[in-house]
């Protein structure tokens, strides 16, 4: 009795709106013209998304949001992968804004919600997460930035490298999440002792570099900045004091989630370009789609986008009972918990399936449809060169979430470090 | 403040029938129903008049199956209520029965000042409901309104004919049927969906309506419908150079009465 696969009537609706919105506004004219034109990212798609209500949807609706529960969220992000293949619109305003924005808004103050998430939500400003340093990124616990209390404030110092929006936040207003070690270093615990800020992007003291020239997602921007002395009110705080780590961990998760979903629009829409031309195109006589070299492929990538599907919505699912317990509003059939490990888990698994697949589906598809593929007619190349950033490394690169993964499947002691 | 009821047809989506090959018939079983384009237009309009005057809006259907999903996506355009007539006997309804359930559907509610309907339904294309019900329910009429305003209870409407335009004026209550150039449907908010969920739809069978059997037998007989039978015509122009195959193509234009110079 506990596994029902459907769709509400509601859910239904919310799709077909962000179906509608993409096909006016997400075009594929725009989208080549965006992946052509590169960063920043078009303010008017931006706002428009904001006001459609697509952006940080888990939001409770007393903090400006919708109060959707995940696996919602998770069908809009896949309308969203699926209208911008080159992931820029997913990797900007799901991955970023809607995983960690949500984050953010469940330890910050009052005052940043009214001057920043909210601000978001409908658009305006820009708000992200800030973890790489030039040290790394995935290695959290090791990061270097540190903040020390003075009085009422802060003073961070450090500095963040390969950050998602940048120059849109610079443009647009807004701030990241920045974690920064409050306390003594304890070696056989190095993940203590770090603590969350949010840091306005404005704040006196905060330098932001040169953005980098990605291969791809062209159309948000990604860069860093240095923190010298920068001042921050206690207010800015993200939750309690030391429990940064955990809290990123969390962030991960909700990010993660939000890219596998992505990734499942963009594999869609990969398959419903492809399978037309194939089936029209002869070569010696017949179509491509009658050979079974393309059709098998063809249905290993159905196959492997329906399992990536499959698991996602599961762990939106895992999300949605995690966050039941804390008031949201969501409707499960059994009251089960599940260990915030246990959730990673599944989560990692979708992060570690989704680009990795996707890339291989941009891939056959460009290989079959030969010198057409490799053209810029089509999307493949630009949503190849997109989700390969979610396999090097955005939110947590391939070997990260194998990670993850065999740490809940072996036990943390057989891990090679702490 | 006025009460605007729009009439909304739960069409057969068009854009998904399929032809059977051999037979030419339409194969019309599974293929998804939508609320009809034009209806969407008219639902536009009224909301855009409540936006600028306050009132009402109340979305109306007449189908034989669960068209709640597009009246749910009436009430998050701006619909504030919903009312469906359900009830299988419908199934061999025409245009003239349509009509007559909508105008006792329409006394039932008993407030409107306004009634607005696309000026035809995107699935059979009869563009008689509208101007029937009017008839019906002793309305004037004003069909193929491309532009719309309302001024202390008078509509100016401008009617958009095949080689003219007309513009004229009525006092409420009227009933208009629009087209599609008259504005472009919004895409609701997620919000708005949200807040849909929360609107009564109410539904009503024909013994509701205190219509009998006999009154829903339909006066026309539909003795077959199939998809036209299109023959390309396979002609090859060819020539010395592009100019000249050009040439053969205004000419072949002109004989096919394609091409007025």
């Amino acid at each position: 009795m506990g596994f029902d696969f459907s769709e509400t009537e509601e859910q239904k609706l919310l799709v077909k709106n962000v179906k509608e919105w993409c096909q006016r506004n997400l075009t594929a004219e725009r989208v080549r013209e965006m992946d052509d034109k590169g960063h920043p990212y078009p303010k008017d798609i931006v706002e428009g998304l904001g006001r459609l209500g697509a952006i940080m949807g888990t939001v409770p609706q007393e903090h400006g949001g919708l109060g959707l529960d995940w696996k919602t969220q998770c069908l809009i992000a896949e309308v969203i992968g699926y209208y911008d293949p080159t992931i820029a619109t997913a990797a900007g305003f799901m991955a970023v804004e809607t995983g960690w924005g949500f984050t953010i808004n469940r330890y910050c103050s009052e005052t940043v919600r009214e001057k920043y998430i909210k601000p978001a939500i409908r658009g305006e400003k820009f708000v992200g997460i800030a973890t790489t340093e030039p040290v790394g990124g995935s290695d959290v616990a090791g990061h270097k930035t540190t903040a020390k209390k003075e009085g009422d404030e802060w003073v961070l110092n450090g500095e963040k490298t390969f950050i998602s929006g940048t120059e849109e936040c610079k443009l647009w207003g807004g701030g990241y999440w920045v974690n920064a070690r409050t306390g003594p270093l304890i070696p056989e615990a190095p993940h203590r002792n770090m603590t969350a800020f949010f840091v306005p992007i404005d704040a006196d003291g905060v330098e932001v570099v040169e953005p980098y020239r990605d291969a791809g997602r062209m159309a948000i921007s990604t860069g860093g900045f240095v923190l010298k002395n920068v001042r921050i009110p206690d207010e800015y705080r993200l939750g309690e004091v030391g429990k940064g780590f955990y809290y990123t961990m969390e962030g991960f998760d909700n990010a993660r989630i939000m890219i596998a979903a992505s990734c499942v629009g963009v594999i869609k829409r990969i398959l419903d370009e492809a399978i037309p031309y194939i089936k029209e195109r002869k070569v010696f006589g017949w179509p491509l789609a009658k050979y079974e070299a393309i059709q098998f492929e063809v249905a290993e990538i159905y196959m492997e986008m329906e399992a990536l599907r499959l698991m996602t919505l599961k762990a939106a699912w895992m999300q949605d009972i995690r966050y039941q317990e804390e008031g949201m509003p969501v409707k499960v059939s059994e009251a089960k918990t599940f260990k915030p490990t246990e959730i990673a888990k599944w989560i990692s698994m979708a992060k570690w399936k989704g680009p990795s697949l996707a890339l291989q589906a941009a891939e056959k598809a460009m290989i079959w449809l030969g010198a057409a593929g490799y053209t810029k007619e089509y999307l493949f190349e630009a949503a190849w060169r997109g989700v390969m950033s979610y396999v090097v490394g955005a939110e947590g690169g391939l070997n990260i979430q194998k990670i993850v993964v065999v740490r809940e499947l072996l036990g943390r002691e057989f891990m090679p470090y702490k | 403040m006025p009460t605007i009821i729009v009439c909304l047809k739960y069409a057969v989506d068009v854009t998904q029938i399929k032809v059977e090959l051999a037979t030419r018939k339409l194969i019309i079983t599974s293929v998804p129903r939508k609320i009809s384009d034009f209806d969407k237009n008219a639902l536009e309009e009224a909301v855009k008049i409540k936006e600028k005057f306050g009132g009402e809006v109340i979305a109306l259907t007449l189908t034989t199956e669960d068209a709640s999903s597009a009246l749910r996506e009436a009430l998050a355009i701006g619909a504030d209520k919903a009312f469906l007539i359900k009830d299988p006997l419908l199934k061999d309804g025409d245009a003239f029965i349509t009509a007559s359930i909508l105008a006792k559907a329409i006394k039932k509610i008993n407030k409107f000042d306004l009634i607005i309907c696309g000026e035809a339904s995107i699935d059979s294309y009869s563009a008689q409901v509208g101007p029937r019900l009017g008839e019906i329910l002793g309305l004037p009429v004003i069909s193929y309104v491309r532009k719309l305003s309302l001024e202390n209870n008078v509509v100016v409407a401008e009617r958009g004919l095949e080689d003219c335009s007309e513009t004229v004026r009525a006092q409420l209550p009227v009933l208009i049927t629009v087209t599609k150039e008259i504005n472009v449907p919004r895409v609701p908010t997620l919000m708005d969906v949200i807040k849909a969920s929360k609107k009564q739809i109410v539904t009503w069978s024909l013994s509701d309506l205190g219509v009998p059997a006999e009154e829903v037998r339909a006066a026309i007989e539909v003795l077959d419908v199939s998809a036209p039978r299109v023959e390309r015509k396979k002609v090859k122009l060819e020539g010395e150079n592009a100019k000249e195959v050009a040439e053969k193509v205004v000419k072949a234009l002109i004989q096919e009465g394609l091409l007025k110079l």
